[in-house]
């Protein structure tokens, strides 16, 4: 059955507070998912106090902050910090998104960050990413044709079927739609996810690919493509203002046009 | 105990059944026929609003009237049994138990959709 | 808490470190050809920095307009102040045209021309007739084109069905009598260590941009290649050029790609004069970037800067059209929005010159093959060992690289890697002989240590002092005084990386002894850079000496090589430009003054 409470090796205990604010000003409570995988202890929030005007711009400021000035034992993926990379995706203030790209100033209140929801931990923020690289990897996400290759020119692409793929190729593989959608939480084992089907929609897409009726048939199933529900969490979470909600649409009225 | 099998292995699972559509498919259609049927139903029985036994019984009898509260009947309860299968094969991950229940809802949808269906042809024939 | 460290070995034809884009391209190059090839990467690989490139890659496609590949070459040779080996300069470009043109038939999304051919965009130092007019050479998908060639090289990886090991840190070689045999990785996910044998290792580690306090590089551009090499007793070179990008964002450090100026865009000064023209009067603000980098710090340094602190400069995008903006330019749009909050349609960008891209490295050969000066001869490859992409020098950007040039150096190297590989080990599976008693045992030694490290010093506040005496002391403008005392500050900090302290001692995922072992590499590469700097006395590309402001080609047109002790002592040795070609195609360039 779909688990609707934390099994008991899940529930999170009170935590450290670690009080670094040097005093007089204004003070930002930042919270944050603890989970030291060699304790064998569950899961822990501490709460980090620091002095609001020197916390930086955005959240992933402020972690490097606290790793760097005060628990350099704090642990989350990142790399690029302007947002192309996807490694700092996470929960903030409850929105899955980077947090290289999530500023302070838009938060009111604590700070609470948590790991991408639904997703094993490895530790604190870290989530085990591998089963959704590997739907990704299953979907054969690359270009195919029949037509040979031209060998001393490129395919030709008119600008307007150009267009077609924008909205789809600039996703990050960040992970934070899939690990928004409540489908994907209690279906992940069958169902692909919304990363994944914008991924095989922009191969659909791509005019010159020639592999719509495997990629098609790969996806006529019920868990894989039509556990989507349009929640649309996947659309209003995604951090690069992609919408993967239109593009399983898109993908069901494929669907629709080749079999009615 | 730890697993071996590899993470594309685990992904693809038992690949895909091809046929996903279908039920989506007919889930749709059956909700759009219900917009009419349901708003004839509506209407019918509000108009009844009032009306002693009898002339509720002749209006159920009446031909039109009839056949369009069996095809009611037959569609709602197709829906409910397409719709409630969506709503185990979200939430019930038993396999066996996911079997059992899907088929035990669409039988029983069948066996309301023969039931409700008999007594409206038992009205309409005035048996 | 403490643990043993355990230890897994594995056999490969050949091991890639590295899975950016040149690294990408050598894994699956070797892959396809049957070679048995393991890619290990830190981080998983659509996440490396190749993603954040955005302008685009050269190629004289002449989609836009007439170009010839010598052109291209002549301007290469050019913007890298005739440091860069003309052998291998001529192959890349020759070679970029059929490169490109793979990378869309691989499925790369390339804006496209009215006839439906890759779009083509000008970009700085790119000009048609040996420095006549503007070329639109460079191969643009909008201004994400590294993130679109990257995810494409990944999915022909997934195709070839090239093996990865994912987030494993790459900490030392296996060097066995001046020959590698393979390398140590330690896996993030577990802490067990893997021992890779391999006939080639290919190095794709990328730059080390992380040595200073603000670049447009990733947390995860720390030189790690470099740092092994050091370690392995080679030499580094050129390690004295590092390239600033002109338009990093004021404060954030995120790049506003050359495209933009490529596109119309434009600098000006707190008087809002356009200043380029009286720098580079032919090609303005589309000179290349060591110029107009050392043009925006005069006019900060004159006190013309502009915002409250007189310490930055605008770039103008306002006056394109907004059609033009959101199809070839939406992604800076986005960044000026997030990290500078300006809204490009109404604002200028405020930008600064930003370390950007290592022009030096591990020196190869033009067939990605690692060299080192041997006795009497300057090319002796290092066998067993290969380095392509921003970690190697092969040299085709010399002093200054050329924007867009960076992305087909990925493509074009990550090639010929992968073909000489095939070629010097003959065949899949061939039998390796055994390593030597105790070939890994200092890479496990040197992990048990830092992982026990209870030194004063965490390893951020040595980063830190690393960073700002980098930024510091090595930067746009140099001096003999400066260099000197940089080099002094240096030392003190690789000497203080013995009292490192980490407080995380797990094994599990333990990104506090990864970011001692990224310092340690980072520190490696700062202190050769500096030392590199000190020792040139002239002003070339991306060097700037203000007590040598004249290129001296008498004596100093060669490549500066810098070795390292494990106590920090760097030996500084030089090999000679190539300046032949590598076949009769094409002339060699002669010297001549660099004026745009």
């Amino acid at each position: 059955m779909a688990q609707f409470t934390l099994p008991a090796n899940s529930r999170i205990r009170k935590g450290k507070v670690y009080d670094a604010a040097e005093g007089g000003g204004e003070t930002r409570r930042v919270r944050i998912y603890r989970y030291d995988p060699d304790s064998g202890e569950n899961p822990r929030m501490d709460t980090f106090i620091l002095d609001a005007h020197r916390s930086g711009t955005m959240v992933l400021d402020v972690l490097l902050k606290i790793k760097d000035e005060i628990d350099p034992t704090l642990t989350f993926r990142r790399s690029c910090r302007e947002g192309i990379c996807g490694s700092c995706a996470m929960n903030i203030d409850g929105v899955n998104t980077l947090a290289c790209t999530k500023e302070l100033a838009d938060i009111s209140g604590d700070i609470k960050v948590y790991p991408l929801p639904h997703m094993k931990v490895v530790k604190d923020l870290v989530p085990d990413m591998s089963h959704f690289y590997a739907q990704y990897a299953g979907l054969e996400p690359w270009l195919k044709t029949q037509t040979p290759t031209p060998p001393d020119h490129e395919r030709l692409q008119s600008r307007k079927e150009r267009e077609a793929l924008d909205g789809l190729y600039e996703c990050i593989l960040c992970a934070c739609c899939s690990t928004s959608c409540p489908s994907y939480w209690w279906n992940s084992h069958r169902y692909l996810g919304p990363a994944a089907l914008l991924q095989l929609y922009r191969w659909i897409a791509d005019s010159r690919d020639e592999a719509t009726e495997e990629r098609l048939d790969l996806v006529n199933d019920a868990y894989r493509l039509f556990r989507c529900h349009t929640i649309m969490n996947c659309t209003a979470t995604c951090p690069k203002g992609l919408n993967p909600g239109l593009a399983i649409a898109k993908v069901k009225r494929l669907l629709a046009e080749r079999e009615v | 105990m730890r697993s071996y099998q590899s993470g594309v292995n685990r992904a693809l699972g038992l690949g895909s059944a091809k046929n996903g559509f279908i039920a989506w498919w007919r889930q749709r259609v059956s909700a759009v026929l219900l917009i009419p049927l349901l708003a004839w139903l509506g209407i019918g029985l509000a108009l009844q609003a009032g009306a002693d036994f009898e002339s509720a019984r002749a209006w159920v009898g009446s031909p039109i009237n009839s056949v369009l509260m069996i095809a009611t009947l037959a569609v709602l309860l197709f829906h409910t049994a397409v719709g409630l299968q969506v709503i185990i094969e979200d939430y019930v991950e038993t396999e066996g138990l996911k079997a059992a229940s899907i088929v035990l809802t669409h039988f029983v949808c069948f066996l309301l959709t023969i039931a409700g269906s008999l007594a409206v042809v038992r009205i309409a024939l005035g048996s | 808490m403490t643990h043993a460290i355990q230890t897994v070995e594995h056999t490969y034809d050949v091991v890639v470190v590295g899975a950016g884009g040149a690294g990408l391209r050598a894994t699956f190059g070797m892959a396809e050809q049957g070679l048995n090839t393991a890619c290990v990467t830190k981080v998983f690989p659509t996440r490396s920095h190749t993603v954040a490139a955005q302008g685009g890659v050269s190629a004289a496609l002449g989609n836009m307009g007439e170009d010839d590949w010598r052109w291209h070459m002549y301007d290469t040779v050019k913007g890298s102040d005739w440091l860069g080996d003309q052998d291998a300069i001529e192959y890349m470009c020759r070679e970029a045209v059929p490169a490109i043109l793979e990378l869309e038939h691989y499925g790369v999304p390339f804006s496209r021309t009215e006839d439906g051919k890759i779009y083509q965009r000008p970009f700085g130092g790119m000009t048609t007739r040996f420095g006549q007019g503007t070329a639109q050479r460079t191969c643009a998908a909008a201004d994400r084109t590294g993130h679109a060639i990257l995810h494409t090289l990944y999915q022909q990886a997934l195709k070839h069905r090239a093996e990865f090991y994912i987030e494993h840190f790459a900490t030392d070689l296996l060097m066995d009598d001046g020959v590698c045999r393979g390398v140590v990785t330690l896996d993030m996910n577990t802490g067990i260590v893997h021992i890779f044998r391999a006939h080639q290792v290919i190095l794709a580690t990328g730059g080390y941009g992380r040595a200073y306090f603000s670049c447009t590089s990733a947390h995860t551009c720390t030189g790690d290649g470099n740092g092994m090499v050091l370690r392995a007793g080679l030499p580094l070179q050129d390690m004295e050029f590092v390239q600033f990008h002109p338009t990093g964002i004021y404060g954030a450090g995120c790049l506003i790609s050359e495209g933009v100026r490529g596109e119309g865009g434009y600098l000006t000064n707190a008087k809002g004069e356009r200043f380029m023209p009286n720098y580079a009067p032919s090609a303005q603000d589309l000179a290349s970037r060591d110029v107009v980098s050392r043009a925006m710090t005069v006019e900060i340094r004159e006190g013309r800067g502009v915002g409250p602190k007189a310490d930055h400069i605008y770039l103008h995008v306002e006056h394109l059209d907004p059609a033009v903006i959101h199809e070839r330019l939406p992604g800076i749009s986005d960044l000026a929005r997030i990290f500078a909050g300006v809204d490009v349609s109404q604002e200028p960008i405020p930008v600064v010159p930003t370390v950007h891209y290592n022009m030096g490295g591990i020196p190869t050969n033009y067939r990605g093959e690692v060299v080192q000066r041997r006795g009497d001869d300057p090319d002796a490859v290092v066998p067993g060992l290969m380095a392509v992409g921003e970690a190697a020098c092969v040299s085709v950007h010399g002093a200054n690289r050329l924007g867009s040039n960076s992305l087909l150096d990925l493509v074009v190297f990550g090639r010929a890697a992968a073909h000489r590989a095939a070629e010097v080990i003959g065949g899949r599976g061939k039998p390796h002989s055994p390593l030597p008693e105790g070939c890994p045992d200092p890479a496990l030694q040197r992990l048990e240590r830092l992982l026990h490290a209870k030194g004063g010093k965490p390893t951020a506040a040595v980063r830190d002092e690393m960073q700002h005496t980098m930024q510091n002391y090595a930067a746009v403008f140099r001096t003999g005084e400066t260099l000197d005392e940089g080099c002094k500050r240096m030392d003190g900090v690789y000497k203080s990386f013995e009292d490192i302290a980490i407080t995380d001692r797990s094994l599990i995922w333990n990104s506090d002894l990864i970011e001692t072992l990224e310092l340690e590499n980072l520190l490696g590469c700062a202190v050769t850079t500096i030392h590199s700097a000190r020792n040139r006395c002239e002003s070339r590309g991306a060097h700037a000496r203000e007590d040598y402001p004249e290129r001296d080609d008498q004596k100093w047109l060669k490549h500066t090589l810098a070795s390292m002790a494990p106590n920090g002592q760097v030996t500084l040795d030089e090999r000679p430009v190539h300046l032949n070609t590598l076949t009769d195609e094409v002339d060699s360039v002669p010297l001549q003054a660099r004026v745009y």
